[in-house]
This record gives C-alpha cells, sequence and structure tokens, in this order.
C-alpha cells in the first residue's frame, strides 16, 4: 500500500512537471499524463506488472511532447528520470509485496536502502550526462548515449567488484 | 535451481532500447536522461546476481504426536553465497496448521550464514500427515532474476487420534482359553464363585465347601466341594467401516469411528484380550488378533492409514483371511451404514454365526436438513430408512444402537450392552 501510493507519488510528480513545464501541447501532454497515472493505478489494482512500462512509456512520451521546441537541454531530466524509475521500482514492489509472506524486517531496510542508493547514483550519473551534453542539443544527444554506456559500465564494474 | 527472468528486466531492457534509439532519432538528450537510469538499474541488477548456493534441512522435533498436539517446525538453512532475498515455504498437508511463526517467510542470506527457524504446527487432524516439499524462491537485489528450488525433504508426522477413557466394554458372549479378565460361563479354576457340586477323587480339599457338606451330611454321607467361573480372555475383532463418510466443516464419521476404534482398542488390550481390526472399504487391511502393547500400537499405526478410498469393487467378506476373524470372537463394527456393501458383510457375518455388535456412527448431523420443498422430504426418507436399516439388523440379532456426535461413546456401548443382555437370539 505505501510502495504502492509512493509509485504513484513519484510518477505524479513527474507527470505535474511535465504538464506544467509544456507550451503549446499542454493539453496532448496532460493527456499522456493521465493516461499514464490510470495505467499504474490499474497495475497497481489489477497486480499486473504489464502495464508498468506502459505507463512509464506514456510519462515519457508526454514529457517529450512537453519539452518540443525548446533549443536548450532541460537540466530536469536527470530527476524526471530518476522519478520514473522509482515510480516503476516502487510500484513493482508493491505488485510483489504478498502479505502472507512476512518479510524481515532487515530485508525492507535493505531494499529500501538499496533503492535510495540507485536512485542517487541515477541521479548523479544523469546530471553528469547532462551537464556534458549541454553545449548543444543536438551534439549532445551523442554525446550523452557514449557517457551513459560508459557510467553504467564503470558502475557494473565496481558492483562486480564489490561482490566478489 | 531453475531460473527464471521476471517480467521487470524485459521491461528495463524494452525501455532502455526505445529510448535510447529514441534518443537518437529526435536527437534530444533529454530523453538519454529518461533512460539511463533503467539502465544502470538494469546493469547493477545483472551484475550482482549470483546464483544462490545454499542448503536446506526441515525436521520436526517429534515425530509422534496426539491430535491437537503442537510440534516446532525447524528449518535450517546454510548459505555458502549470499542470498539477497529468500522465500521460504513449508507446505502444510490439510490436517497439519500453523500455530505459531511465519510459513511462509522472506529472509536474507549473508554468505557463510547459518540460519534455523522455527515455526508451530498442531496436527488437526489424526493420521499420518507428510510436511513439505519446501517451496525456495530466490531474488537477486534488484528483483530481475528469479531462481526457484523444491527441496524434497518430507518429515512425517504421525498424529495419533485422542481416544475417550472408556469404563466398561462389550463383554463377548464366549470367552478364549488363556487367561484375562473377562468371567467365564464355563466352570473351572478361578475367583468367581459358581456352583457346588459333590466331591470327586482328584479334587482338592481346599475347595471343600464345609458349610454344604455339613447340611448335606444330614441325608448323605458325602462331601461338597465349590466350582469357579474362570477368568479367561476374549477375542476382539475391531471393524471399521471406510468405504463411505459423511463430512462437514472438517470432521466426519470416519474421525469418530477411528476414535472410538482406538478407546475401544486401548480398553481391550489393558484388559489382557487378543484385539485384531479389519479396515473394510476401498482399500482392504487386516491385523490378526494379538495382544499387549505392541498390538495396540499395530492397530493405531494402522488407523492412522485409514482412509476413504473410492472404489466399485463389491467385496464380500470372504475376502478377510480366516485367522482375522476366530471363532467365538467378538466384532464390534464401527459403521455409519452408508454404503451397502459394509452393510452385506455385516449381515453375512451374522449368518455366520459370528457375534456382532454394530456402533452406528450416524451422519444425521453431519448433514444439513433443508427447509423445506422435496429436499427436505428426501432427507426425512433417508433418516426413516436409515431407522428401518437398524431395525432390520437388530431383527438379525445383531446389537445395533446409533452414535451421534454428542453422545459419549460409553453411553452408546451401554445401550448395545442392554441390548445384548436382554435382546433374544435370533436364528438367521
Amino acid at each position: 500500500m505505501i510502495t504502492g501510493l509512493a509509485a504513484l507519488a513519484a510518477l505524479a510528480a513527474a507527470d505535474t512537471y511535465a504538464v506544467t513545464a509544456a507550451g503549446r501541447f499542454a493539453s496532448v501532454s496532460l493527456g499522456l499524463a493521465t493516461a499514464s497515472i490510470v495505467l499504474l493505478v490499474l497495475g497497481l489494482l489489477l497486480r499486473l506488472p504489464s502495464t508498468i512500462p506502459w505507463a512509464l512509456l506514456a510519462a515519457a512520451a508526454g514529457y517529450l511532447v512537453g519539452i518540443q521546441g525548446r533549443d536548450t537541454v532541460d537540466g530536469w531530466a536527470a530527476v524526471i528520470g530518476v522519478a520514473l524509475l522509482l515510480a516503476a521500482e516502487l510500484a513493482s514492489w508493491s505488485i510483489d509485496h504478498d502479505k502472507r509472506i512476512r518479510s524481515e524486517r532487515a530485508l525492507v531496510v535493505r531494499r529500501a536502502a538499496t533503492l535510495a542508493v540507485l536512485a542517487a547514483v541515477a541521479l548523479f550519473v544523469n546530471f553528469m550526462l547532462l551537464a556534458a551534453a549541454a553545449v548543444t542539443a543536438a551534439a549532445g544527444t551523442v554525446v550523452a548515449a557514449v557517457g551513459v554506456a560508459a557510467a553504467v559500465t564503470a558502475v557494473a564494474i565496481v558492483l562486480r567488484l564489490v561482490r566478489t | 535451481m531453475i531460473r527464471h527472468a521476471t517480467p521487470k528486466l524485459a521491461a528495463y531492457a524494452g525501455l532502455s532500447a526505445a529510448g535510447l534509439l529514441a534518443a537518437l532519432v529526435v536527437a534530444r538528450p533529454e530523453l538519454v536522461a529518461l533512460t539511463a537510469p533503467f539502465l544502470l538499474a538494469l546493469a547493477a541488477g545483472l551484475v550482482l546476481a549470483t546464483p544462490p548456493r545454499f542448503d536446506v534441512d526441515v525436521t520436526l522435533d517429534r515425530q509422534r504426536v496426539l491430535e491437537g498436539d503442537i510440534v516446532t517446525t525447524r528449518v535450517a538453512l546454510t548459505a555458502s553465497g549470499p542470498v539477497d532475498r529468500l522465500d521460504l515455504y513449508v507446505r502444510l498437508p490439510p490436517g497439519v496448521e500453523l500455530e505459531q511463526g511465519d510459513n511462509p517467510m522472506a529472509l536474507r542470506l549473508r554468505s557463510g550464514e547459518q540460519r534455523e527457524l522455527e515455526f508451530d504446527v498442531r496436527a488437526a487432524r489424526w493420521g499420518g500427515h507428510v510436511l513439505g516439499p519446501t517451496y525456495l524462491r530466490a531474488r537477486d537485489p534488484l528483483g530481475l532474476l528469479v531462481w526457484e528450488r523444491t527441496q524434497p525433504i518430507r518429515p512425517e508426522l504421525r498424529a495419533y487420534p485422542r481416544e475417550d477413557v472408556l469404563r466398561r466394554v462389550l463383554r463377548p458372549a464366549e470367552t478364549q482359553v488363556l487367561s484375562g479378565n473377562e468371567v467365564a460361563r464355563a466352570k473351572g479354576e478361578g475367583i468367581e464363585f459358581a456352583d457346588i457340586r459333590p466331591w470327586a477323587p482328584g479334587d482338592s480339599l481346599r475347595r471343600v465347601n464345609w458349610r454344604a457338606s455339613a447340611r448335606h451330611s444330614a441325608l448323605r454321607s458325602e462331601l461338597w466341594v465349590n466350582e469357579a467361573h474362570p477368568e479367561r480372555n476374549t477375542d476382539v475383532i475391531l471393524f471399521v467401516d471406510s468405504f463411505a463418510e459423511a463430512r462437514l466443516d472438517g470432521r466426519s464419521t470416519l474421525d469418530l469411528a477411528v476414535r472410538a476404534t482406538a478407546a475401544l482398542a486401548d480398553s481391550y488390550v489393558g484388559r489382557r484380550d487378543r484385539v485384531g481390526l479389519i479396515g473394510f472399504g476401498g482399500i482392504l487391511r487386516w491385523l490378526v488378533p494379538g495382544t499387549g502393547i505392541v498390538q495396540l500400537y499395530r492397530i493405531v499405526d494402522a488407523l492412522l492409514d485409514t482412509q476413504i478410498v473410492l472404489s466399485y469393487y463389491w467385496r464380500e467378506i470372504d475376502v478377510i483371511p480366516r485367522r482375522t476373524l476366530p471363532p467365538n470372537a467378538l466384532v464390534i463394527a464401527l459403521s455409519p451404514l452408508l454404503d451397502a456393501r459394509s452393510v452385506g458383510a455385516l449381515l453375512d457375518l451374522r449368518a455366520r454365526g459370528i457375534d456382532l455388535a454394530v456402533i452406528d456412527v450416524s451422519p444425521v448431523p453431519f448433514t444439513r436438513r433443508p427447509a423445506d420443498g422435496l429436499d427436505a422430504i428426501a432427507h426425512d426418507v433417508w433418516t426413516l430408512r436409515r431407522g428401518a436399516l437398524r431395525h432390520r439388523l437388530q431383527r438379525a440379532g445383531v446389537a445395533v444402537a446409533e452414535w451421534q456426535v454428542s453422545t459419549p461413546l460409553q453411553a452408546v456401548l451401554e445401550e448395545v450392552r442392554s441390548f445384548r443382555r436382554y435382546a433374544r437370539h435370533a436364528r438367521v
């Protein structure tokens, strides 16, 4: 219940920003944001994990429609990306949760901590990428894509070393 | 262990691929920023996902309990590698209920950690119960992959029925040759006074009844001796009808029959009688009569395996070995009288001259009479036909008593006892 509400809150925050920041396509953005919320609510209520990616896609599409026509890179995209990840993770947690299975408190704390660390690292990576790509939007896309690959690889190597 | 990918893995991979591709097509670095967290989660999850390595053992603190007793189940886990999340569930069979503790539960194991989990289960119903298998499901830290395993360890729990304490049991019409607690009708060496008779060569002087001899000496000068009834043992065969049962709210006629059989076996064995068992139903089983505590355990163990098995085979009493039905044995049948095959077998036993008593474990309390209509009439007709069936058995000389669930077994035995005492023998 708590995780489901938190997932909805994260997605609603991302959608709110997308709608408020939207220019002339605000109505389209609003429609997509509403669709994303509805899909997520349906997924949580019916415990259908397959609806989560569609809700995220709708939210991302709403955001993309909203920023169309801008010449500069929107720095809030870093936060929006993390908000979408949090929405997805918390919704998965909510759907996975089975009240018949009692979880140890340490397990819940560890999962929350893992999520927090993941969000923090993702936020950091996003800020770095957007800063690197903020020279010009067109050239910055390729730089950002390469940067994502590099950052993800670096994080993966570090985690592997820590795990072993 | 079997490895599965969760829907999250496919979703994150799809979102990452679609996001990066869309970013290149529309040339917006913001899309990369939206995608990067998912790609990061995907990479981190796959890198951290290592196959879980652990051993599980499930044990019970006791294997043999009485019905209603509580048993502690211990699950020992030894991890040789880290397990970030482990869901564990020990399947409980019908008749065994979770009393205290958690099952299923989720936990985390560090590398090299040994953990012992405990939960209490209650043997709610008599019988042989097999716990397990144990289902195990491990996940990586981000829930992208799942490993599943079924542990085949299946500890067995034998729950013996709680039995009534019987003050008095049915007395067989005939006794056997070995010594026991039953006063025989025949005369011989014993304590119970039977009669007096004239002295004969070989009679012990200790048995001379001097008072009677003095009284008779006026007429004839002879000695009179006391005669006694010897104490002998008896043979009792407990006949459990498992062709059919009536069940309601987790209780059944078979439960009552098994508990009563255990109580009767305990009482008769305590009297040093020989007790045998016939389980007459879809699965036929028997125990030749024996005595002593070992025989009691044999009977109770055999009762634990009693169950209703659907069978269309028409069994007759001929299939039972002769040694199981010794001469002069009292057969006590516990039957709901629901199946024509068991009723036929009982009549057949009586027709062979076997001393038979039937405890009709009434299925009526295990049914709900409809309020009105044809169903209510059918229920009433069925009840009347049951009465007619009991009357038919009584006319054949069989002592029958109906046992309602609320009536103590001792009261039913007394009813059978009074019938056997006062009823005339029928010619069949």
